[in-house]
């Protein structure tokens, strides 16, 4: 077995009384592995994923990272952080600096490197998702795959243990999820280990290692892609997913 | 008293009333910006930065200045007794609780998720806010920061009281020499325009530009 890279037990967070968002969830995300987590929008997904970095504190359980638990008391969380990569549904790239300075300046300030090195590798992070030529565009003059793309390569330049993902496409026009999608796809190929939350039904059935569906805050049904696209253990996914197939049919 | 020695006189004032004000309005930033983000950020401490901001936007400019003056003048060291730096002091503490209250509203509107992008980075929370937040709130701040500095330009002509040779004492000298009650006020009125005037509408435009620019 591989080794486990990101794991959580018994996660529990709720806002205010009765939303719980995430209801007693435990997961294992191993080396090279994604995960795909779908569902109905308001279940507690983006929550999930944010408790998971620790950008949203969990009201109870335990999250580990490699062998650093980040729920124990006194973790650095910034220091852990560096170590995770965090995609957001609304990219929220840093608007007053251009492409390459949202990705620089993470590897300036948290990994302290030189400034020609990180502008050397903050390129390549761009390069490697195919913006390099918009490197010294503001987020305001790139579309929105470009910018998603972006997020993308600022999230990764840091050579992050693991990817969170939290909607990467369901914000863009469709005509421009393609672009983000096939960066995905390369992410996938060269091995990285992500948890996605995502509806991107096809590109959940190529990649993902397991999918798991999400419902009320917790996970109803989880297994590998086949089993959601034969023949889906619970009802809900069952409805969930036809809805779904019909949609991307209709696209 | 010719004309000539009238207009140097009033012109000598302009370079004090722009240093009170230009110093009062840096200290207003120095002071104001943290505050905000205090006020924003730290629950437990936001009591005193409401505290701060209702006593020097409540009590009355010149009441400040008289009680800064001989309220600690008398009894602190140098340079509390000197009338120029308790001018610019007080100025500068009314413009930090201005200030205070334009950078939270830009906090605000830059959002709070770019605080949360900054921290999934790894960088600390003084982090964020020194290297994402500030900058943005900075341009988001530009049409606030132009009116006070404006404010401020007109409220250096307080410093008179305390006896600071600026613009507006000047005026009024020339009006004790020549027993004309009209023409250095008008004279004066439009010096105070001019100092006013361009700079708050440069700072107002270049926000304008860039926030187009960054699409803030």
């Amino acid at each position: 077995m591989t080794q486990t890279v990101m794991a959580c037990k018994n996660l529990w967070k709720s806002y205010e009384k009765h939303l719980i968002a995430v209801k007693d969830v435990s997961m294992e995300i191993r080396k090279g592995e994604i995960k795909l987590i779908f569902g109905p929008s308001g279940s507690g997904k983006s929550t999930f994923l944010r408790c998971m970095a620790m950008l949203t504190p969990p009201d109870r359980g335990e999250i580990s990272l490699g062998d650093q638990c980040l729920t124990a008391p006194g973790v650095d969380l910034n220091k852990a952080r560096a170590r995770i990569g965090f995609v957001f549904q609304h990219i929220y790239l840093f608007r007053h600096l251009t492409a390459l300075g949202n990705v620089e300046l993470a590897l300036r300030r948290v990994l302290k490197l030189p400034k020609e090195e990180a502008r050397e590798r903050a390129i390549q992070a761009l390069k490697d998702v195919k913006v390099e030529e918009w490197a010294h565009h503001y987020p305001a003059q790139l579309s929105g795959g470009q910018q998603q793309r972006v997020g993308i390569a600022r999230a990764l330049a840091r050579n992050p243990d693991i990817i969170l993902l939290d909607e990467p496409t369901s914000a863009l026009d469709p005509e421009l999820t393609g672009e983000v999608i096939d960066t995905l796809r390369d992410l996938a190929q060269k091995g990285a280990t992500m948890l996605i939350v995502s509806h991107e039904m096809p590109f959940a059935q190529e990649v993902a290692d397991e999918m798991i569906f999400y419902d009320e805050g917790s996970i109803v049904e989880e297994g590998p892609p086949e089993q959601f696209f034969n023949h889906p253990k619970s009802e809900r996914a069952q409805k969930f997913m036809n809805r779904l197939i019909k949609k991307t049919q209709r696209e | 008293m010719d004309l000539g020695q009238q207009i140097l006189l009033m012109l000598g004032g302009v370079g004090n009333t722009l240093i009170i004000s230009i110093l009062s309005f840096f200290m207003g930033i120095l002071l104001g910006l943290p505050l905000a983000f205090v006020r924003a950020y730290e629950k437990d401490l936001a009591i005193f930065v409401d505290v701060f901001e209702k006593v020097f936007r409540g009590v009355p400019e010149i009441v400040l200045m008289l009680l800064f003056y001989f309220g600690l003048g008398l009894y602190l060291p140098f340079p509390f007794g000197n009338v120029f730096f308790t001018a610019t002091f007080v100025l500068g503490l009314r413009s930090a609780a201005n200030q205070s209250q334009i950078f939270r509203g830009a906090i605000r509107g830059v959002g709070e998720e770019q605080m949360v992008a900054g921290r999934s980075l790894g960088l600390s929370t003084t982090e964020s806010i020194t290297h994402v937040m500030m900058p943005q709130v900075f341009i988001f701040s530009t049409p606030g920061l132009g009116s006070e500095y404006a404010l401020l330009i007109k409220d250096s002509a307080y410093a008179w009281v305390l006896g600071v040779a600026e613009l507006f004492k000047n005026m009024d000298l020339v009006r004790a020499n020549t027993y004309n009650f009209v023409t250095p006020y008008a004279v004066g009125a439009l010096l105070y325009i001019a100092l006013t005037f361009p700079i708050a509408t440069w700072l107002d435009s270049w926000g304008n530009k860039k926030k187009k620019e960054l699409g803030l």
